[in-house]
């Protein structure tokens, strides 16, 4: 009988083992969006649980030499979007883990652009998005500056 | 006998999932102003919301040119964004205010007494320029934390 329990006792353990280890290395990461918006390219909220978060600067289209990329707010975009590119690889995230982005515009009449052209960045889902108009950027060639939050599964 | 179902115990348990209780902590509460200087949490399920303001669902404007009717109209649609999300404005961990001019701010405070009543998220106020829909004085940008 002493013999009995304690190979149930020795099979048990690796199965409790597994469970606890399993629950706190993030397979239990779980993402929604709330009220999906596609037309505006966000959702009205990402709900997420688990994961890694990534808390990124505000990235705009500034040169490492200082100037900014001229040109028009597609060029703008796309430079910035690199940049966030890079900074999300270093950490091992794609745009796809962005949860969020705060958008500082210079002129918010960009704004239907800036959905239209986000709708490339973002396949698996939008992440809620806030616009603000503000009178200046870092630099007088700006035009737009983003600051996302990403949660790596 | 007893050794058996003392490690059928541990097995049971170990195959109930966890559920630690949430903490929650108000770093230096500013009550004359209802915000926190900080907000200190463990566990839960974030929620990050896009900006909310004083449109409803189909976008149309509450209470143009009023500021209050603004802010309450706001509250509203903040409590209507977060139960889709299955939480409340109590799960707010912090919130950034953008407005349309800062000479509002001791309004918006004093309102935002009436809306946290077990403890006040941290928040940072601001003057935008402008807001994305037309007319609106404020917009919200919150993250909430929900209890699991």
């Amino acid at each position: 009988m002493e013999c009995w329990s304690m190979k149930i006792a020795t099979l048990l353990l690796p199965i409790c083992l597994l469970t606890i280890t399993g629950v706190s290395s993030g397979q239990d990461f779980k993402k929604e969006f709330v009220d999906p918006m596609p037309q505006d390219s966000r959702s009205a909220a990402v709900k997420v649980k688990g994961g890694t978060m990534l808390f990124l600067a505000g990235h705009t289209a500034s040169l490492p030499q200082g100037n900014a990329e001229h040109g028009n707010f597609e060029a703008q975009f796309k430079r910035v979007f690199d940049k966030i590119n890079t900074t999300l690889s270093q950490a091992g995230a794609t745009f796809d883990d962005i949860v969020t982005m705060s958008v500082f515009l210079t002129d918010l009449r960009y704004i239907p652009e800036f959905n239209k052209l986000s709708k490339e960045i973002f396949k698996k889902g939008f992440p809620a998005v806030t616009f603000v108009e503000v009178s200046h950027l870092a630099r007088p060639q700006l035009i737009m500056e983003i600051q996302p939050i990403a949660v790596i599964p | 006998m007893k050794r058996l179902s003392f490690y059928f115990g541990i097995g049971l348990a170990c195959l109930a999932r966890p559920a630690f209780a949430q903490q929650r902590e108000m770093i230096l509460p500013v009550p004359q102003s209802a915000y926190s200087q900080a907000v200190k949490i463990k566990g839960g399920t974030l929620v990050f919301l896009s900006g909310v303001g004083p449109a409803d669902e189909k976008g149309v404007l509450a209470a143009p040119g009023d500021f209050p009717g603004q802010v309450r109209a706001t509250w509203e649609n903040m409590r209507r964004v977060l139960a889709k999300a299955g939480g409340s404005v109590d799960d707010i961990v912090t919130m950034t205010v953008y407005t349309t001019e800062r000479r509002w701010g001791e309004i918006f405070t004093d309102m935002r007494k009436e809306v946290f009543k077990t403890g006040y998220p941290s928040s940072a106020f601001m003057e935008a320029r402008k807001l994305k829909t037309p007319g609106a004085l404020l917009e919200i940008q919150a993250i909430a934390v929900l209890k699991d």
